[in-house]
């Protein structure tokens, strides 16, 4: 039974590795074949063309020779010895999309002297050559262009790229790279670990190891063999061609382990034949078990501490002692097949821990995440903005500081500096750090190396930082070492500067320490000012050139200067007091046995929670009021329990009566004890007290099943007041448990919210789905951790919206993680019951946007009827948009204007017609973020503003008794909101409203899909026509409140 | 399209009055377009023919001794135009123009939304050109789409051009029929005070009762006329659901029901008792996973289809 069990649900993961190798994998087929031999026949070609005995000098490069500080590079030149194409595509494991070919080019001996291996002159050498290569291929009419590019970013090893002018649609950017190899041309022993090889490294005159420098050589002595090896060995079997290619896709969506100085597609070959050499893969194995097999081995391998040898093939292997220098000078080792080089040579500590952590993740989304982690494994983009939580761009240009001691010595100047920044972080930051990531990239695509190499700091340096814990992260005060150790304390004050204090803490000790004071709601930027401080302290950088992400998103969240979750305390504080008092009431029929928040902004995650209001007070004499007196003032919903009782009525009107009979009830008693104002309306209470409105709202439990029998499952959809109030109890008690265990995940709520409104979804996906959304990446991370700032929280969001597949899965939100495989199953059922129920009509899916919760497990209670099939197309669309734009903001220096401020700014030609409302009668206008303008389309109506309301109290509005002082106070009054319902009441058939209900000055409209058939062309007129006539009329529903209505696109008809 | 065009021309002669400041930005743009119309009107092939196509060129039908002056004014107005845009360009912005263009220019009956969306995916899936990046880059689209601007400008100002200008309409303070007015009028009308909704709400209260009132009498009066009741034998325990709405009533609390009814062990004989039964389990078993398997393979299709397996 078991057996069979495997069997089947292997197979369709069997299946999925199939497809994606049929889709990556570039494979040789006659045209390509025909294309790569072509190219390659013709540089040899135009090689062998150029005459032999040809002078070089250093004329060809100068820039580039004087800046590795090379001496004698003069040459004749000779043909290659060798013409071989190795890398990837010998072995037949391309990978798409980086097509290409690799072209080693054997340098002969004849241009050589013996001791070219000191002072870099074989790295001069090297790269003449090239040039007079380079300077003869693009001459041939067969060649678009030759680049210069660098061998995994090692500038001094720079290689040719070859763009071949035949394009072919198979293999778009075909490219060629020309690799020179050095086999033999040194003898080994000169280029022992221990050896100095550049005069230039010393130490007070004493010359020290150039380990780098000779490794750099070595590679290139044994670049052939090693392929020649790793050729022999992944040829053996199909299998292990397939986990290579596997392998690579892996890597490469981790673009903090598929760097230089970390792993490369060269290195997992290598890899992946020592494990074959260890015979820890045999033939039997199918590619996804051998990619395993191989995590594995990086994630927990004991065999790492002492480094990967080759097992000896009859001679003797490497002894002890070379080890232990291999180890001495290198954190990694990974010895080639002929024990002479360390293939690992560029591997950081810092890269190789990143790339055991990366391993051990994606084996921990195999084990837990549905479909054996495939999606994780292969398709999750793993890059710098996604994964690290704080990212800091340096921009280097032009700093002279980075290569002051000259551009490279043992080892290259770029890779100290990123030492360096590493090591200032690793100081600065302590524990709160999980893990720093810093890389530079230094290969610009149009690099003309005759000049030099000054230009490579054109990129930023990227800094990524991995946050330990939330505790650690907002700690304000850092206590160094104690004063009476003074060699330490004299570091740590070296270090900090005027930053560090003298302390006396709690425990009596006195300390050297650091304070980093901070308000609450700005405990997130602590980090950032410590890296300011010490890049700025340590670097001679300017503040403009330390980039730091953290904060780009705050402007979204403010109400003018400051972030209103600054008053949650005086709100909590407010409820608190508010439920002591309700609990007291003694002169009502029933006792209140519960009171629970409804509310966004008791949890953390309203993005405009309410700032106290002066008119909202317990006292009956009016303050003095300050100019900008709100006029409006937003309700806190908080939902009450009464104890049980018989007599309740039995009808639904006549117990939404009772409940406000209990309401008024409930208001009075208030008023009389504690002086709190009630205000009422047919169906809500309101309750005035500190500054905030609560609105009130009895839930009765019997009104739950009242309606189940009532409606059976005919109207299963249709909730009773009650239902609705239980549901939103249920989910806001799960938020702020949740908001409790990640105080991150309020911001990125709050940040997420105000994209989708700010984009005009407010109408599409409501507040709770936001929440739930932003849920399942804080329950379900891997294969990142947590996130632990809100940018990278954010971007997650947005690319789980855009990525997911919503079509064929429903999204769980397993909020305390207590869900069995029953609970899954149910949730299954109901995904697919729904799905099937609209199979004929894909624009039918409903729920478009399928969320399970423990309180809902059919989707019903959020997005039943929002978004649909196309609302959830656009979101997904704009999501897309704004993922890929954020990422490159993080990524990349921005200087045309497209800039943080775009993520939020929507445009407004993509709807039919745009209604600009007057900015001075939105109820809260300073929460607008831009102001809207419409330049295109026909200006159909212009309205006057209305007198009757405006935001801000009117001077002659504060005079008078305080009780009508308070009647100008207007609760949960909303235009926009009325205008909406009054547009959809009469043009629900017509129009689609896209709106944002936070507070844009913008209306988006389209027009509802006609399914007339009959009418003719030629009606699109009177069409035209018509829907003016439709939007003047919106016009006029909108009085005193639109400013201007424009009309872009007429409907279109359904043919 | 085209039967838009025919009747704007017609129209014309009203055209010149109907000059308003209002349209200050475009005005110069208009005028252009309405020499074009006038030169046009006697090639009545050529009308034909823009009926037929969708898209027709400005320089098709413009008159060669006026073109090179009025390129330049268009030029002019052009580049406003694009100044404009760049300065709130966005880069859904510059996606959404394309599924604009796209839209106004090849009439097609997709709808306009579904094409931005699509619009946008293309982009994306487009690496080589980044959204919005230099400006030399979108200078160069720019020019690409010339022709597309061109037309979509004339048809634009045209259209303009075409009815009443803007319509006024009044903030609707006089009146409380509509918009601002109401809406602040209805909310303080939903908001008597506190008294006037006691009295309601017992006011109602009082109704309702009496109609409870009522019908139970209405049914005992029915019970009478028959003289004789139907006498339901009750089960030895409390009644605790109500016979009409099948409710709960009293004390028990609907919760504790269901924890009981959960907590109540199931007496049935297993369902592997019988070895038939077993063999049955197993064959349904081995049933659904075939079918759990051609689901995945039709879903790994689908996925397929929409390019799902490109990991870049």
């Amino acid at each position: 039974m078991d057996a069979d069990t495997t069997v089947t649900l292997t197979d369709p993961m069997d299946y999925k590795v199939e497809e994606l190798l049929k889709e990556v994998h570039f494979a040789r087929a006659p045209a390509i074949t025909k294309l790569v031999d072509d190219t390659v026949s013709a540089v040899r070609k135009s090689i062998s063309k150029i005459p032999d005995a040809f002078p070089v000098t250093a004329d060809l490069a100068p820039g580039f020779v004087r800046d590795i500080g090379a001496d004698k590079v003069e040459f004749k030149f000779n043909k290659p010895k060798t013409f071989k194409i190795g890398g990837s595509y010998s072995i037949n494991c391309v990978v798409k999309p980086a097509v290409n070919v690799d072209l080693f080019v054997g340098l002969p001996k004849e241009c050589f002297h013996e001791k070219d291996y000191l002072n870099h002159r074989y790295h001069a050498k090297r790269c003449l050559y090239l040039c007079v290569i380079k300077k003869h291929l693009k001459s041939s009419p067969s060649f678009d262009k030759v680049e210069w590019s660098a061998m995994q970013n090692e500038a001094r090893k720079p290689v040719l790229v070859v763009y071949p002018a035949v394009k072919s649609v198979e293999a778009p950017g075909f490219f060629v790279r020309i690799i020179p190899t050095a086999a033999s041309l040194f003898n080994i022993a000169k280029l022992n670990l221990k050896r100095n090889n550049v005069r230039a490294f010393n130490q007070d005159g004493i010359p020290r190891a150039t380990p780098k420098y000779n490794s750099s050589i070595l590679e290139d002595m044994f670049l052939e063999d090693n392929a020649e090896y790793v050729e022999k060995t992944i040829s053996r079997w199909k299998e292990l061609g397939e986990a290579l290619i596997l392998l690579k896709v892996w890597a490469r969506q981790r673009s903090s382990i598929y760097v230089h100085d970390c792993l490369n597609g060269y290195l997992i070959s290598i890899l992946l034949s020592y494990l074959v050499s260890l015979d820890k893969i045999n033939n039997s194995m199918k590619a996804l078990q051998i990619l395993r097999v191989v995590l594995d081995f990086i994630a927990t391998s004991k065999l790492w501490n002492r480094g990967l040898y080759f097992p000896p093939k009859g001679q003797i292997g490497v002894s002890k002692e070379e080890k232990l220098q291999y180890k001495e000078a290198f954190p990694v080792v990974i010895c080639d097949p002929s024990a002479q080089v360390n293939l690992a040579f560029r591997m950081t500590s810092v890269g190789f821990c990143e790339l055991q952590d990366e391993a051990a993740s994606t084996l921990q989304c195999m084990d837990k995440c549905g479909d054996g982690g495939f999606e994780e494994t292969f398709f999750t983009k793993i890059d710098f903005p996604a994964k690290y939580d704080y990212c800091v761009r340096l921009n280097l240009r032009g700093h002279t500081e980075v290569h002051a001691l000259g551009f490279c010595l043992d080892d290259e100047c770029w890779r100290l500096y990123e030492q360096k920044v590493h090591s200032l972080l690793n100081q600065g930051l302590v524990d709160r750090a999980k893990s720093i990531r810093v890389t530079w990239r230094n290969s610009p695509s149009e690099w003309n190396i005759e000049n030099g190499l000054a230009v490579l700091d054109r990129e930023p340096l990227l800094v990524g930082i991995s946050v330990s814990s939330l505790e650690k992260l907002f700690r304000i005060v850092d206590i160094g070492p104690n004063a009476e150790n003074k060699e330490e304390a004299l570091r740590f004050r070296k270090f900090w500067g005027e930053k560090a204090e003298l302390r006396r803490f709690k425990d009596g000790t006195i300390a050297e320490s650091t304070v980093w004071e901070s308000e609450q709601w700005t405990r997130h930027l602590i980090l950032k000012g410590i890296i300011e401080y010490v890049l700025l302290r340590h670097l001679s950088l300017s503040k403009e050139n330390v980039v730091q992400i953290v904060d780009q998103l705050d402007f979204s969240l403010l109400h003018g200067a400051k972030d209103l979750v600054s008053f949650s305390a005086s709100l909590l504080e407010a409820f608190e007091v508010l439920s002591k008092r309700l609990h007291l009431i003694e002169d009502i029929p029933l006792k209140i046995s519960s009171v629970q928040p409804l509310d966004s902004a008791f949890r953390f995650t309203s993005v405009f929670p309410p700032e106290p209001h002066p008119l909202a007070n317990e006292r009956h004499t009016v303050s003095r009021l300050h100019k900008l007196t709100p006029s409006c003032i937003q309700p806190l919903e908080v939902m009450i329990q009464l104890e049980g009782s018989g007599n309740w009525p039995m009808d639904h009107v006549a117990i939404e009566k009772t409940k406000s009979a209990f309401l008024i009830k409930i208001g009075e008693s208030l008023q009389n004890r504690w002086g709190m104002t009630c205000s009422a309306t047919e169906d809500d209470a309101d309750i005035f007290m500190s500054g905030y409105a609560f609105r009130l709202k009895i839930l009765h439990e019997r009104g739950l099943s009242l309606v189940k029998s009532e409606n059976g499952n005919k109207a299963k959809r249709v909730y009773s007041t009650d239902k609705i109030l239980f549901i939103r109890g249920q989910h806001a008690s799960m938020i702020n448990g949740l908001q409790g265990r990640y105080p991150v995940f309020g911001p990125v709520v709050r940040v997420a919210k105000r994209w989708a409104a700010s984009h005009l979804f407010s109408a599409c996906l409501v507040e709770e789905a936001v929440e739930l959304l932003v849920a399942y990446l804080f329950l379900k991370p891997l294969p990142f951790n947590v996130p632990c700032s809100r940018v990278t929280g954010f971007l997650r969001f947005l690319r789980l919206l855009a990525e997911y597949d919503w079509t064929f899965s429903a999204l769980v939100v397993d909020i305390n993680n207590d869900f069995g495989p029953e609970d899954f199953k149910v949730i299954n059922d109901n995904f697919m019951s729904s799905r099937k129920a609209s199979e004929e009509n894909v624009q039918n899916v409903n729920p478009a946007l399928f969320l399970a919760t423990a309180y809902d497990k059919a989707s019903e209670a959020w997005t039943t009827c929002s978004p649909n099939f196309t609302e959830l197309k656009r979101l997904v669309a704009y999501a897309r948009s704004s993922a890929n734009l954020l990422t490159k903001l993080i990524l990349e220096d921005q200087t045309d204007s497209c800039r943080w401020e775009c993520l939020f700014r929507t445009p407004l030609n993509n709807y039919d017609a745009v209604v600009l409302l007057h900015r001075d009668r939105l109820p809260y206008p300073r929460r607008l973020l831009f102001p809207s303008e419409v330049n295109r389309g026909r200006h159909v109506a212009r309205v006057n503003a209305s007198k009757a309301f405006g935001p801000f109290l009117v001077p002659e509005e504060m005079k008078g008794s305080s009780e009508e002082v308070k009647n100008k106070m207007m609760v949960d009054f909303d235009p926009l909101r009325c205008f909406v319902g009054d547009v959809e009441k009469e043009y629900s058939k017509k129009l689609k409203l896209w709106y944002d209900s936070l507070g844009g000055d913008a209306i988006g409209l389209t027009w509802e899909r006609v399914g007339s058939k009959k009418r003719e062309r030629e009606e699109a007129p009177e069409e035209e026509t018509d829907s003016i006539g439709v939007l003047k009329a919106v016009g006029e529903l909108g009085k005193g409140f639109v400013r201007d209505i424009y009309f872009l696109k007429a409907p279109r008809l359904m043919s | 399209m085209g039967s838009a065009e025919k009747k704007q021309r017609k129209k014309k002669p009203n055209f010149k009055k109907r000059k308003n400041s209002q349209l200050s930005e475009t005005d110069e743009n208009l005028i252009t377009v309405k020499e074009d119309n006038e030169q046009n009107k006697p090639s009545g092939k050529k009308k034909i023919k823009r009926e037929k196509g969708n898209s027709f060129d400005v320089s098709d039908v413009q008159d060669n001794s006026n073109k090179a002056a009025k390129e330049k004014k268009r030029n002019k107005s052009k580049k406003k135009l694009r100044r404009e845009e760049k300065s709130n360009a966005t880069p859904i912005d510059e996606v959404g123009e394309h599924g604009a263009e796209d839209g106004d220019d090849a009439d097609n009956s997709n709808e306009n939304l579904v094409a931005g969306a699509s619009q946008v995916k293309k982009e994306i899936e487009n690496p080589g050109r980044p959204v919005g990046k230099s400006k030399k880059a979108r200078k160069k689209k720019k020019k690409d789409r010339g022709s597309l601007m061109k037309d979509e400008e004339l048809e634009e100002n045209t259209r303009d051009a075409d009815e009443d200008d803007v319509y006024m309409i009044s903030s609707g303070d006089e009146d409380c029929s509509k918009g601002m007015k109401k809406w602040v009028t209805e909310y303080h009308q939903s908001r008597p005070g506190l008294k006037v909704f006691q009295q309601r709400i017992d006011e109602f209260i009082t109704a309702h009762e009496a109609k409870l009132e009522q019908e139970r009498k209405e049914r005992e009066a029915r019970a009478a006329e028959g003289g004789w009741t139907v006498v339901v034998h009750h089960k030895g325990r409390k009644k605790t659901t109500d016979a009409e709405s099948g409710i709960a009533v009293g004390s028990v609390a609907q919760a504790a029901v269901e924890d009981k009814m959960a907590k109540k062990k199931k007496k049935d004989v297993g369902l592997d008792f019988y070895r038939f039964q077993r063999r049955e389990a197993k064959r349904n078993e081995i049933m659904l996973l075939q079918s759990k398997f051609e689901q995945d393979r039709k879903r790994i299709q689908q996925l397929r289809a929409a390019r799902k397996f490109k990991p870049y």
